[in-house]
């Protein structure tokens, strides 16, 4: 028995040692990424100036032309991620901070998204593998649940999450494979999709009166002396539950509520997102409204 | 409670410790404790579904004593046939009901009787086909004469409850495991050691292979209709290695825990893609069950006596029940009896046999001719699989005919944003790995050993797919 005890004790150091020279390499891996994604992409990237940044879910990832600012005289960057919550957008923007980005204006995308205060598991890994290397990061992952076992566990984090941060997206990283994410100035043109859900039920939503991370991005504007502009982006026609733009008018007066800009179906691809046609429509008013261009 | 899951890695030393160091001291109470702890298992799962554990076991346990007990067959043959209905009747009503019921139902709506079937509304309780099997073939032996009746419930409990067993086998048989648990255990280094092996070798079938493989052929499978051949191909083959992976994988698993416990669980796979004909596939794959169907099914229903015709419906008749006992499904029935079809031309020839023996290659043309028998039949068996994945026939004859039809060999983006040829490396490392060690039970062991286990649980924890958790396919079954 005292053999086989010993045994086990040496598979488990070799356990501990492979995760510790694994995470060891991950990281040195993902402190070379620029261009996989807009998280990478900012955390290796140092002091950058725009006139406008975009931040939010896909709702901004896929409605702000960048190209269109740029047309009329604005540097500018869609930082909008698919599937992001105003977790990931706030931690973005405290990122850009801390590497002292000279920013005028940020518009956020904020509406859907303020009836949660979660993290997006999906992108919220993109900025585990740096959670060693900036207190930015460990700061705000530890309010989380499982930061313990995020921070102190050698590779737990690449495990947990090896579908984003894994051997794949290592790999890519390590030989510098480009994605998309980076195209247009970060906006995601979106098309006609027959399939797409025109139906949308927001019936059960309510933002969260003080949603926390939505005055994190606010604060952070204002003490950088950043122009905030919120708004609220459109939907398509068939909504049940439309009334929670009203609601979160009530709760959050300074967002400008734009949902009703466009409505007609054939400028959406699914009922939460407009095609290319759509979203040039909504940039226009914005820029007019905003930026008097 | 999943093997691969962090409540097992807590569970498993616990009562490995408890069992080692605090109850080692007569069989009687290292047998109580796994009864406790393998009831603590199973609860895990759904605690009201112990009481039909209980009840099964129990069942069997006094209906075998009676049959051995009657001074008449007619005593005997009704505590026989109590034992073989009540068993049967479990799985029948909770496996097989509604889908008798809806077949039935669907049979008269298309010759104009409008039907509605009561269904029920209850899940299937977790390894029930296992541990209905295990009695089932307890007390047939008992009514054949060929073991005798236990008396030791705990003994007996521990035979059909054994936690490393209980939910996907493999389906054991009194001969081999009640003698085990009938004397106390000692513990031994080389045994344990061998068990750790494969516990950690079925963890890279489990999470490297068969996981990954999940994710390329569910994205492939679900969306069939815009897949192009090559995908199609591919798919079919990365369900083969998922299927693989996650069955013998949990079977490896299974061997090497009750390894740790020092008792020989029956081997359930035996690299079942070198096979050189279907014959031998089933010699190789799941064991315990083609095994369990031949000694208490076909051999009863007369076996290969009797001429060919009986030969060929005895045949097809193990393949169908096999195929049915995997799921109440349509598509489980036709794979099973593709399956006898393809048995059909070796037992039609008589050489169902021919290859029993160790395969060997050498450079000469009779190797070619074995490489090429092994591709043939891992493909035959591939189209097989196909209707084992799909949800229905229909769905499994379009998946067929498209790669016939469609003639696109071109990459494809999957929608889960991966190429389909990604994986092709991977497996084609874990071919070869198991091409070099085929003719042990697993590839860690031997010169180098702890070398290999590095490879091994570095694999699993680079390579491994843990964010998008799965269980185990066979706990459906």
């Amino acid at each position: 028995m005292k053999h086989f005890l010993i045994y086990i004790a040496k598979i488990l150091v070799l356990i501990i040692l492979i995760a510790v020279v694994l995470d060891g390499l991950y990281t040195v891996i993902f402190m070379q990424s620029e261009n996989r994604g807009k998280i990478e992409t900012v955390f290796n990237s140092e002091a950058q100036k725009y006139d406008v940044i975009i931040l939010g879910s896909s709702r901004a990832n896929n409605h702000f032309v960048s190209q269109m600012f740029e047309d009329k005289g604005l540097k500018t960057f869609n930082y909008g991620m698919s599937g992001g919550h105003l977790f990931e957008a706030s931690l973005l923007l405290k990122l850009m901070m801390e590497r002292k980005y000279d920013i005028k204006n940020v518009i956020l995308e904020t509406d859907l998204n303020l009836s949660n205060q979660h993290e997006a598991e999906g992108i919220a890994a993109k900025f585990l593998p740096y959670i060693h290397n900036s207190t930015t990061i460990k700061d705000h992952f530890s309010s989380q649940e499982n930061f313990n076992e995020l921070y102190y566990i050698p590779f737990y984090r690449y495990i947990k999450y090896e579908s984003k941060i894994g051997i794949r997206e290592t790999f890519f990283t390590a030989v510098h494979k480009k994605t998309n994410a980076l195209n247009n100035l970060g906006y995601y043109p979106l098309v006609k999709n027959k399939n797409g859900n025109m139906k949308n039920n927001i019936a059960n939503l309510n933002p969260l009166p003080h949603n926390k991370y939505y005055e994190e991005i606010k604060n952070l504007c204002k003490i950088n002396n950043i122009n905030f502009i919120p708004v609220m982006t459109p939907m398509c026609e068939n909504v049940t539950g439309m009334n929670y733009f009203d609601k979160v008018k009530k709760a959050y007066p300074e967002i400008y509520n734009y949902e009703n800009v466009v409505i007609e179906n054939k400028y959406f691809s699914s009922c939460g997102h407009m095609t290319d046609a759509g979203a040039k429509i909504f940039t226009a008013k914005i820029l007019k409204d905003f930026f008097n261009k | 409670m999943f093997f691969n899951s962090i409540a097992f890695a807590i569970f498993l030393p616990i009562v490995f410790f408890l069992y080692w160091f605090v109850f080692n001291k007569s069989k009687s109470t290292q047998n109580a404790l796994l009864i406790v702890a393998s009831y603590y298992f199973y609860s895990c799962w759904d605690w009201r579904f112990l009481f039909l554990l209980v009840f099964s076991t129990f069942l069997d346990y006094y209906t075998g004593i009676q049959i051995e007990k009657s001074n008449s067959e007619r005593s005997r043959k009704f505590w026989f046939w109590l034992s073989i209905l009540v068993n049967l009747g479990f799985l029948g009503v909770f496996k097989y009901y509604n889908f008798f019921a809806g077949s039935f139902s669907d049979l008269l709506n298309s010759v104009g009787l409008k039907a509605s079937p009561i269904l029920l509304n209850v899940i299937l309780p977790v390894g029930i086909s296992f541990y209905t099997f295990h009695g089932l073939s307890y007390v047939i032996d008992i009514y054949y004469k060929r073991i005798k009746a236990e008396y030791n419930f705990v003994d007996y409990s521990l035979f059909v409850s054994y936690f490393p067993l209980l939910v996907a086998g493999p389906i054991e048989r009194a001969t081999h495991l009640l003698p085990q648990v009938k004397v106390k255990r000692e513990f031994d280094f080389e045994k344990a050691k061998q068990g750790v092996f494969q516990i950690i070798w079925g963890l890279v079938k489990k999470v490297v292979i068969a996981d990954t493989c999940a994710i390329y052929a569910n994205a492939i499978f679900d969306n069939y209709s815009s897949m192009n051949s090559f995908s199609l191909i591919l798919g079919a083959i990365y369900f083969a290695f998922q299927i693989y992976g996650d069955f013998s994988g949990y079977s490896d698993i299974a061997l090497g825990v009750s390894k740790l416990f020092g008792l020989d669980l029956l081997r359930n796979f035996n690299y079942p893609y070198f096979s050189r004909d279907i014959a031998e596939f089933w010699r190789r794959w799941h064991i315990s069950l083609s095994s369990w169907f031949r000694d208490y099914l076909y051999i009863p229903l007369g076996g290969s006596k009797g001429g060919i015709w009986m030969k060929i419906r005895n045949t097809f008749i193990i393949f169908v029940v096999s195929g049915f006992w995997h799921g109440a499904n349509w598509t489980y029935i036709v794979w099973g009896f593709i399956n006898a079809m393809y048995f059909l031309p070796l037992l039609l020839s008589n050489s169902n046999r021919n290859n029993i023996e160790d395969i060997q290659l050498r450079f000469n043309f009779d190797s070619v001719k074995v490489i090429i028998s092994i591709f043939s039949t891992f493909l035959i068996t591939c189209v097989a699989w196909v209707f084992f994945r799909a949800k229905t026939i229909t769905d499994a004859v379009s998946y067929l005919k498209r790669i016939v039809i469609n003639g696109d060999f071109n990459f494809q983006y999957l929608d889960n944003e991966r190429y389909n040829y990604e994986l092709l490396l991977m497996i084609g490392v874990f071919v070869l790995v198991e091409w070099n060690n085929r003719t042990k039970i697993e590839p860690l062991s031997g010169s180098k050993s702890m070398f290999k286990v590095a490879l091994a649980l570095l694999a699993i924890i680079a390579f491994g797919t843990f964010s998008d958790y799965k269980e185990f396919i066979y706990f459906q079954f």
